[in-house]
């Protein structure tokens, strides 16, 4: 009928011309698309974004999108005082990673690493330090000697954005703990030796610290990572009067088994005396940073049971060092496990609720640790060896569970162990020193002063 | 008939005919079968690189990581998901009792209490191993805080960790306790007024203290030597530092300063906390009150009640009542402004020693404004961080100096050391401990 209207050879033209047209159209479209999925067509954008409202859209809709939304709603309206917010602020500008100058005196690096010049009159000399201060004594009770509790963490903040936030709330358990038992603290923010850095960092330390504090004649190393979660406990000290070094541990799987976990260096006492000074000399040798701690790294993981691969770290050698050499040291080495002066937390953060019921603050042991040391949990990194929630969901009750024993003593409770709110549990009265606490913890006996003798 | 054999025919002579194109087709289509072959692979190949281009613009390249890409952005957002629940308000706990501020019922602190210095010096003579008084010294109770939440920025919670370490460094040095509140005890005192009801209860808990000490978090120690002249106070039972001028002629709301002052333990404070609470129960109330604080004090912005302009008003409006028991120390820094500070400290370092505790060695500098545990400050991010970090490594270097280290920098977190390890250490211990130097002591008793 075409044909008839226009005549064959137009129908022709025309049906070539559309051929080619659809051919354009096809290859124009064709176009772009490429374009648009290779550099974006500004508002009408990219199939990427077309994917991703799809799934915003229909997969992600409660979960994803509102709190995105919120969080935008929430940003102030104002966007001229970006200098005054916090929240687009970059640490490292201000920090400023200066370089060692050259009159600071460096260290001989074919010389074998030594923490210091060797002391060999150490318990002398302290001695006679006591003798002249009478002032500074070592015993500040009968069977009470001054301990310094020793801890620390980065001058850096930490990776993990709520990590500073545990390591406050750490220290926060820590003074606690501390100024109910009569403890100094001394929070370690400075790295002493490049060379001993990471976990060896605290034996420069606490070998300064020994050293400066004549008058301290106990010296507490405690993690970071680890809270304490008794209040009440005292630590034995009569127990360790023929002790230098006392350790949460086994004697059994350090000696004989070599077990690499054989006993902890998250949390230890330490006397303030010449065989320490010893040891710790004979500890520090597979401390330096790069070929001796890889090199060591590998000795220990081949003698010690257990032990995966990686470089030397201060709980190993120590386990070597003790295993080795038991005639030297063992003597003096006290490895408890009648109370959890340090306590592995996996098994026992689940339990808080029944030692509530069970029992009660002030036992130490497996019905109520005195430390809960969350080993593997790195809250200040960014990866730990273990799920982040069950880590930080835990220390919080584990700081809760211990907080809950500061709090009693002024009538008030955390609403739950993992509730950061409190409640009254005691309600004032007009006569506020009648009440007494209920664990005698506001003014226990291992605080009270030493009355001078009447004579 | 016909028909057939006509389009036989036609057949037959297209036969014919097609030997003769064929004959002369056979030769060339070999050619040109060629030539349509490679045309048809020319288009195969460029529609197959325009397919890839397209698909790679939709789905992308990234097919062997994928898996791994996927857990691993699963992992990021849950831990993301759990950051985020640890850093909001929300608490398991938050469906019991929504707070509702009582408008009516007048705020009290407690019951109201009439002899507790009777109460107190009854127990301390009942209880003579904790004296009020530990060789010569008064006892003395540190008390400082902050919210019990994750900062809203991750540095806030950093700069509050460095200033409770400077806090230990000096309480340690000069035997004084600290108590560090991370708990809101009533919930209409929350924000600044939540020292009220913990300074209170600490008075009751601990008969044995002469001296409650409140520290902001953003205030530094930063000068490790000087002690408070304690002797100076003995007819006062309120220190704080201001300038008498500010207060009764200009009426101004920083002529004194919260961030830092001094309670005695006695009846006499227990009687100022219940006057001064009143402005700050969370709500109406305290709204109300901060309209009636910036219409009376000069130079307060329009905000709801706070804790300092609260406590001038007081003591403006019944001066008779309670001046006469209050000190306004300006002799040395116990608050110590930060912006006319900071800059200073290398200054200070060349021409003044530690000990002094006044504008030449500041006792404390205190960060007013700075906020970091907020989102926003009053003052630029940089100054006030860089500043914070200055003055907490001005303070740290006092303390490294007993173990011969100080910091590469006022600003760097390196230390270098300042003194070699020597075998007889105890020399500088006599020379640097600052405990050694501090006032000479005598026995302990309650007075």
């Amino acid at each position: 009928m075409l044909e008839r209207c226009l005549g064959l050879r137009r129908l022709r033209q025309i049906q070539r011309a559309c051929r080619r047209g659809s051919l354009t159209f096809l290859c124009l479209f064709l176009t772009v698309v490429v374009l648009r999925g290779t550099i974006g067509a500004g508002k009408f954008g990219t199939p990427e974004q077309d994917l991703n409202e799809i799934r915003h859209l229909y997969a992600y809709r409660s979960r994803r999108v509102e709190p995105h939304r919120v969080l935008e709603e929430a940003q102030p309206e104002t966007t001229t005082n970006d200098a005054n917010n916090y929240a687009t602020f970059d640490i490292s500008k201000i920090l400023v990673d200066e370089a060692a100058s050259a009159d600071e005196p460096k260290r001989d690096p074919n010389a074998p690493y030594t923490l210091g010049p060797k002391i060999s009159d150490w318990d002398e000399q302290r001695g006679q330090w006591l003798k002249k201060n009478p002032d500074y004594p070592n015993f500040i009770g009968p069977n009470k000697p001054r301990v310094l509790l020793v801890t620390g963490s980065s001058p850096k903040p930490c990776e993990n954005p709520v990590g500073d936030h545990y390591l406050l709330k750490s220290i926060k358990n820590k003074i606690d703990y501390c100024r109910l038992h009569g403890i100094e603290i001394f929070y370690n923010m400075a790295l002493l030796d490049a060379e001993m850095a990471g976990f060896w960092a605290k034996l420069p330390l606490i070998r300064k610290l020994l050293l400066s504090h004549p008058e301290v004649e106990f010296l507490w190393w405690m993690d970071s990572d680890a809270m304490f979660t008794d209040m009440a406990f005292e630590v034995p000290w009569e127990r360790y009067k023929d002790s230098n070094f006392v350790m949460h541990g086994w004697n059994e799987m350090v000696y004989d088994e070599k077990n690499w976990i054989g006993l902890n260096t998250g949390s230890f006492l330490l006397r303030n005396c010449q065989w320490s000074l010893d040891i710790l000399d004979a500890w520090a040798p597979m401390g330096p940073k790069g070929k001796i701690r890889d090199e060591a790294g590998k000795i220990l993981t081949r003698e010690l049971k257990n032990r995966p691969v990686f470089e030397a770290d201060d709980q190993s050698a120590m386990v070597y060092l003790l295993a080795t050499g038991k005639e030297q040291w063992g003597d003096k080495v006290y490895l408890e496990n009648h109370y959890y002066l340090h306590g592995y937390w996996g098994i026992l953060v689940d339990r808080y609720e029944e030692m509530i019921e069970n029992y009660h603050p002030g036992l130490g042991d497996h019905r109520w640790p005195l430390v809960t040391h969350f080993v593997g949990c790195k809250p200040c990194g960014k990866f730990g060896d273990y799920p982040v929630e069950r880590c930080l969901k835990q220390m919080d009750r584990a700081y809760n569970f211990g907080d809950n024993q500061i709090l009693q003593m002024y009538g008030f409770t955390h609403k739950s162990l993992a509730s950061r709110r409190v409640k009254r549990v005691r309600n004032e009265t007009s006569n506020p020193l009648d009440v007494k606490d209920e664990l005698g913890l506001l003014h226990p006996a291992f605080k009270a002063i030493k009355l001078p003798t009447s004579s | 008939m016909g028909q057939e054999n006509l389009s036989a025919h036609k057949r037959s002579s297209a036969a014919n005919a097609l030997p003769t194109t064929n004959g002369r087709a056979r030769s060339a289509p070999r050619g040109r079968q060629i030539q349509k072959t490679f045309n048809n692979i020319k288009i195969t190949i460029l529609c197959g690189f325009v397919t890839i281009l397209v698909l790679r613009g939709t789905i992308g390249v990234n097919l062997s990581s994928s898996d791994a890409d996927a857990v691993n952005q699963s992992l990021i957002e849950e831990t993301n998901r759990i950051l985020a629940e640890i850093r909001s308000d929300s608490d398991p706990d938050d469906n019991d009792t929504p707070f509702s501020p009582n408008a009516t019922a007048a705020f009290s602190l407690g019951p109201k209490i009439s002899d507790w210095d009777q109460q107190r010096h009854q127990w301390l003579q009942q209880n003579p191993e904790y004296p009020n008084f530990v060789r010569g010294k008064a006892r003395i109770l540190l008390l400082t805080g902050s919210p019990p939440k994750p900062c809203d920025n991750p540095i806030g919670d950093h700069y509050l960790l460095k200033s409770i370490k400077n806090k230990i460094d000096y309480c340690r040095l000069h035997g004084i306790e600290i108590v560090y509140n991370l708990a809101h005890l009533d919930k209409e005192l929350a924000g600044y007024w939540a020292k009220l009801p913990m300074i209170r209860r600490l008075m009751f808990s601990h008969p044995e203290v002469e001296w409650i000490w409140w520290m902001d978090s953003d205030a530094f120690f930063t000068d490790m030597v000087f002690e408070l002249p304690l002797s100076k106070y003995d007819d006062y039972n309120l220190v704080l530092h201001g300038y008498p001028d500010l207060l009764f002629e200009q009426k101004s709301w920083i002529a004194v300063n919260t961030g830092s002052f001094l309670f005695r333990n006695c009846q006499w404070s227990l009687d100022l906390l219940d006057d001064w609470a009143p402005m700050g129960p969370k709500g109406p109330v305290r709204e109300e009150a901060g309209k009636v604080l910036t219409a009376n004090l000069k130079g307060r912005p329009a905000f709801e009640a706070d804790d300092q302009s609260a406590l001038i008003y007081l003591l403006l409006s019944k001066k008779e009542k309670w001046m006469d028991k209050v000190f306004l120390e300006n002799s040395y820094y116990l608050h110590g402004y930060w912006a006319g500070l900071v800059d200073r400290y290398e200054e200070m370092v060349e021409k003044y020693h530690p000990g002094l505790g006044d504008e030449r060695w500041p006792f404390v500098t205190h960060f007013v404004g700075c906020k970091p545990c907020g989102s926003y400050g009053d003052y630029p991010v940089e100054r006030c961080l860089s500043s914070m970090e200055r003055a907490f490594n001005f303070a740290d270097n006092q303390v490294l100096k007993l173990y011969g280290f100080r910091h590469r920098g006022l600003l760097s977190p390196k230390i270098k050391r300042i003194r070699n390890e020597t075998v007889t250490p105890l020399e500088y211990v006599d020379q640097f401990d600052i405990r050694r130097h501090s006032t000479v002591s005598s026995e302990s008793k309650s007075q």
